[in-house]
C-alpha cells in the first residue's frame, strides 16, 4: 500500500536551555479495502536531534530572537533537511521563558520564517502533556492499569501531567526547577520570585550574595521536593500556596507510578549529569527527590527522553491528522491560531438555526477586535444521530449565519468530532457554491483551544495541531 | 410476525431485567414447582437448536407466560424451598418477597477500558460453564434480530419516499433466495421488460437498491446513503440514471442490469448479511461497465455502512467521489488501483 512521508520540526524554548529535533512522519491508509479510508501516522522517526543550548537573552526580560532563528537554520543545514519541506511541527516556549515581554512575538515571527509549520505556543498544562507524550509516558499507561504521573522539571517549572489508559486525567503546574537559584563563584547571585515569596514567612530569608552552601539553600530544596511529594500523594489542597502555578491538581485518583523528565531529570536517571552545565539547584534537587521518602512509595519507572522530552514531544507528538473524508478549499490553507468555538446541539431541529445562531452571536463577541471579525471554528461535539433532512437544516443554519460576513480571508470553518465533515461540507457547497469552506472531523477541541490547520497532504488529508490557550501572565 | 413476536417478548424480558418492575409477581409463587421444572427442561432443550440459523424459534413456546415469569420465579424459589425447608407454612405468609433483579456487573476498570475498543461481548463472566443469563438473553435478542433482517421485507412507505420502482428476479420465495444465489443474479422477464421501459438508457451512473439478506439495512440507511450521494454526484455535475428497487437481489445482478441499461458506473446499494453485532449493515457495490461475465475483481465495495460503522450519510457523500475517481480512470476493482499507480 502506498504510503507518504510528511517532515515535522519541534523547537522548545525553555527557561534555561533551548533545543530542536526534525522528525519523518509516515502517513498510510490503516483501513482496510472495503472502508472508507482512515489516514493515519504509522511510523516516527527522528531524523536529527540538536545539541541543548542555553536559551538566549538579550536581558532579563528579552529573548534574543535572532540567535535563535540563527540556531534553527544551522540545525536544519545539519538534518539537510529545506524548511521549506517541513509540514507540521510545533514552537513551543516553556517555563519562564513564556513570560517575558516578547514571548509571543518570538514564537509567530519563527513560525513564519522557519518552515510551513504550525505553532504551538503552550500553556503550562499543555506543556506537561507534551512532556509526558514526549517521555513515552502516555504510551507506557496504555500498557498497564496504573496511574501514571510524568513530572517534567526544567529550569523554571515542573510540569505534571497524570494519565491511565493513555488518556490524561489531570495535570498541575510547580514552581520547581534547577534554575530558581542561581550561583555564582559560590555566592547566590539570583533568586526567583515564587522562591522570594515561599521566604516571606521566614524571619532571615536567603538573599543574593549569601554562600551557596547556605543551610537554607538546602532548606529551600527541600521545601521543592516536599511540594512534588505532596501534589503527587493528593495532599496539597492550598490554593495560596507560593510554589503552585496555576490552578490545584486536577486528578482524582490516587498516583500509583511516576517517571521524571526534563534537564533535572537527566540527573536522577543518569549517575552523572556533566551535561548539565549550570551553577545552579539542579543536581542538588535531583539528589533530594532521589531520596525523599515519601517518594519512594511510589513506582518509579523510567522515560524514553529525558531532557529532551519536551521538544521530541512538539515535534512527534503535537500533529493529528485529520478524518479522510473531509471537505476543505485548498487555497485557503494553511490557517493559523484559529480559535475554537463548541457549538452545542441537541436532536431537536428546529433548534440547529437558534444553537447555530447564538453560537455564532458568541464567538464573533469573543474573538472580534473592536469591529474587525477575525476568524474561528465552529466546532462540533457529541453530534447527535443526523439524518439528510438534519444535516440539511443545519447547514442552511450555518449558512444563514455565517455566509454573508465570510470571505477568503473569513472562511467558513466548521470542526466535528464525528465522521461527518464530508456530508456537512458538501451540503454546504451544494446549498451555496461560492462560500469558501473549511470542514474537518474526527478532532477533538474544546472552546478556548486554538487550531492551526496545515496544506492539503496528497492523501486529501490535513495536519491539524491543536493547542491550549497562549501564555500565561506573569 | 413469529420473528416480531419473539424479539418482542425477548426485549419485554430485557426490559424487565433493566428497570426491575417493582410490581410484585405474587401468582408466580402459586404455580408449584412441579411445573416449573417441567418449563425449565423446555428452555433448554430449545436451547440446543438456537445454532441453527435457519431455524425460527416457535413463538407459542416462547409466548408461554410462565417461561418468561420463570426469570422472575427462580430467585423466589430459591427462597421458597430454602424456608419449606426449615417450616412447612405456606409461602404466601412469608415476609415480603422481593422482586426479581439481577445481580450488578462488576467489571474491573481495565475490562471497562477494553471494552471501549470493541463490540465483542467480551468480559461478560460466566454462570459456572455457560453465560449468564442476561449475556444469553441479549445473544438471543440479537440473533432473532438477524433472522428478522434476513426474513424481513422493506416496507412500501420507504420505497414511496425514495420514489423508486420495483422489479424481482428469478427467485420466487425466501427459501429459494437462500438455496440458489443463481437465481438471484437474473432478472425475471417482466422485470426486464418493465426497466427497458422505464429506465433512462446509457447513464453515467445507475443507482440500484436490493434488500439482499437485509432488509432491515435498507430500511435504516438507504434513504440517507443515497440522498447524499445524489447530492454528491449533483455538486460534481455527474448525471444519474432511474433508480429501482430489486426485491431478492445478488451482487452479481449488476452485471445483467449493466447490459440491459449500457450503464457506466454502478452503485448498488444492498443489505448485508447481518451478525450478531449488527443486523442492520449495507454495503455499496461499486463497478466500471458491469457486463454479464465481469470479474469478482473489477467490482469494489463500501461495506460497514450503519449507525455503529460508517455513518451512512458520510459513506454517501463519500461513494460520489469514489464514483468520480472510477469514471476519471476508466477503471474500477484491482483495475482501478493498477491504474492510479
Amino acid at each position: 500500500m502506498k504510503t507518504e512521508k510528511i517532515y515535522s520540526a519541534g523547537i522548545d524554548i525553555g527557561t534555561s536551555t533551548t533545543k530542536m529535533v526534525v522528525s519523518s512522519f509516515l502517513l498510510k491508509n490503516v483501513a482496510g479495502v472495503t472502508h472508507v479510508p482512515r489516514i493515519e501516522i504509522i511510523e516516527k522517526t527522528v531524523l536529527h536531534q540538536s545539541p541543548i543550548i542555553k536559551t538566549p537573552f538579550i536581558n532579563k526580560e528579552i529573548i534574543d530572537m535572532e540567535k535563535i532563528e540563527q540556531f534553527i537554520f544551522q540545525q536544519y543545514q545539519l538534518a539537510q533537511i529545506a524548511p521549506a519541506d517541513i509540514a507540521t511541527g510545533a514552537i513551543i516556549i516553556t517555563g519562564e521563558s513564556a513570560t517575558k515581554e516578547n514571548a509571543s512575538e518570538v514564537v509567530h515571527a519563527i513560525a513564519d520564517t522557519a518552515g510551513h509549520f504550525l505553532v504551538a505556543t503552550a500553556g503550562p498544562d499543555l506543556e506537561g502533556i507534551i512532556a509526558a507524550k514526549g517521555a513515552g509516558t502516555l504510551q507506557q499507561s496504555k500498557n498497564t492499569a496504573k496511574v501514571i504521573a510524568n513530572i517534567d522539571i526544567g529550569g523554571g517549572t515542573a510540569n505534571i501531567a497524570v494519565m491511565q489508559y493513555g488518556e490524561v486525567i489531570g495535570t498541575c503546574t510547580l514552581h520547581v526547577g534547577g534554575r530558581l537559584i542561581e550561583f555564582q563563584n559560590g555566592i547566590v547571585q539570583s533568586i526567583s520570585p515564587p522562591i522570594m515569596k515561599l521566604m516571606k514567612k521566614w524571619s532571615k530569608p536567603l538573599k543574593v550574595g549569601d554562600a551557596a552552601e547556605d543551610v537554607r539553600v538546602t532548606q529551600l530544596i527541600q521545601e521543592m521536593a516536599d511540594i512534588v511529594a505532596m501534589t503527587l500523594s493528593g495532599q496539597l489542597t492550598d490554593e495560596q500556596h507560593p510554589l503552585l502555578l496555576g490552578h490545584l491538581p486536577t486528578w482524582n485518583k490516587p498516583v500509583e507510578a511516576v517517571v521524571f523528565s526534563g534537564g533535572v531529570a537527566a540527573c536522577i536517571y543518569e549517575q552523572e549529569c556533566t551535561n548539565r552545565q549550570y551553577d545552579d539547584i539542579g543536581e542538588k534537587l535531583a539528589t533530594y527527590l532521589l531520596q525523599h521518602e515519601q517518594l519512594q512509595s511510589f513506582l518509579w519507572l523510567k522515560p524514553e527522553e529525558t531532557a529532551r522530552a519536551t521538544v521530541t514531544g512538539a515535534g512527534t507528538q503535537t500533529t493529528e491528522i485529520s478524518g479522510a473524508t473531509i471537505q476543505v478549499d485548498a487555497e485557503i490553507l494553511p490557517l493559523k491560531n484559529v480559535p475554537v468555538f463548541d457549538c452545542h446541539l441537541d436532536t431537536n431541529s428546529q433548534e440547529f438555526d437558534y444553537a447555530v445562531k447564538t453560537a455564532v452571536e458568541r464567538a464573533d463577541a469573543l474573538f472580534s477586535i473592536q469591529e474587525n471579525r477575525s476568524p474561528f471554528a465552529l466546532y462540533f461535539s457529541q453530534l447527535p444521530y443526523l439524518s439528510f433532512q438534519d444535516v440539511r437544516a443545519l447547514c442552511e443554519a450555518i449558512l444563514k449565519h455565517l455566509a454573508t460576513i465570510s470571505s477568503k480571508e473569513l472562511p467558513i470553518i466548521i470542526v466535528i468530532q464525528s465522521d461527518y465533515a464530508k456530508v456537512i461540507g458538501q451540503t454546504l457547497q451544494a446549498i451555496n457554491q461560492t462560500v469558501p469552506i473549511i470542514c474537518i472531523d474526527q478532532i477533538k477541541v474544546e472552546t478556548g483551544d486554538y487550531i492551526d490547520i496545515g496544506e492539503v497532504l496528497p492523501s486529501g488529508v490535513v495536519p491539524v495541531v491543536v493547542k491550549t490557550l497562549a501564555f500565561h501572565s506573569k | 410476525m413469529n420473528e416480531q413476536l419473539v424479539s418482542m417478548i425477548t426485549q419485554l424480558v430485557i426490559d424487565k431485567m433493566g428497570n426491575q418492575t417493582p410490581d410484585e409477581q405474587s401468582h408466580d409463587t402459586a404455580v408449584p414447582p412441579e411445573d416449573q421444572k417441567e418449563i425449565l427442561i423446555k428452555l433448554q432443550a430449545k436451547e440446543t437448536s438456537v445454532a441453527d440459523i435457519v431455524a425460527i424459534p416457535s413463538a407459542t413456546e416462547w409466548s408461554n407466560e410462565p417461561l418468561i415469569k420463570l426469570y422472575h420465579s427462580e430467585s423466589h424459589n430459591h427462597e421458597q424451598s430454602y424456608y419449606s425447608a426449615s417450616n412447612d407454612e405456606p409461602t404466601d405468609t412469608m415476609a415480603p418477597i422481593t422482586t426479581f433483579k439481577f445481580e450488578e456487573d462488576e467489571v474491573s476498570e481495565s475490562v471497562q477500558a477494553a471494552k471501549k475498543h470493541t463490540p465483542a461481548r467480551i468480559g461478560v463472566g460466566r454462570a459456572g460453564t455457560r453465560p449468564k443469563t442476561k449475556t444469553w438473553l441479549k445473544f438471543r435478542l440479537d440473533h432473532a434480530a438477524a433472522v428478522d433482517a434476513v426474513y424481513g421485507e422493506v416496507t412500501e412507505g420507504l420505497l414511496q419516499k425514495l420514489d423508486v420502482f420495483q422489479v424481482t428476479t428469478r427467485v420466487t420465495d425466501k427459501e429459494e433466495y437462500i438455496t440458489r444465489p443463481d437465481l438471484g443474479r437474473r432478472l425475471s422477464a417482466e422485470s426486464k421488460t418493465l426497466i427497458q421501459s422505464k429506465c433512462a438508457k446509457n447513464p453515467k451512473v445507475q443507482i440500484i437498491i436490493s434488500n439482499g439478506l437485509s432488509a432491515s439495512a435498507i430500511e435504516e440507511n438507504v434513504q440517507d446513503v443515497y440522498l447524499a450521494l445524489q447530492q454528491s454526484l449533483n455538486n460534481l455535475n455527474i448525471e444519474i440514471g432511474t433508480t429501482f428497487y430489486i426485491d431478492k437481489g445478488r451482487v452479481a445482478l449488476m452485471d445483467e442490469i449493466g447490459e440491459l441499461l449500457q450503464a457506466e458506473v454502478i452503485v448498488y446499494l444492498i443489505g448485508e448479511r447481518p451478525g450478531l453485532v449488527s443486523a442492520e449493515s449495507m454495503s455499496a457495490y461499486i463497478c466500471y461497465q458491469p457486463r454479464i461475465g465481469t470479474v469478482e475483481a473489477d467490482r469494489m465495495v463500501v461495506s460497514n455502512i450503519h449507525k455503529g460503522g460508517i455513518p451512512p450519510l458520510e459513506a454517501g457523500a463519500y461513494l460520489g467521489t469514489v464514483v468520480q475517481k472510477i469514471l476519471h480512470y476508466k477503471a474500477s476493482g484491482v483495475g482501478l488501483v493498477a491504474k492510479e499507480g
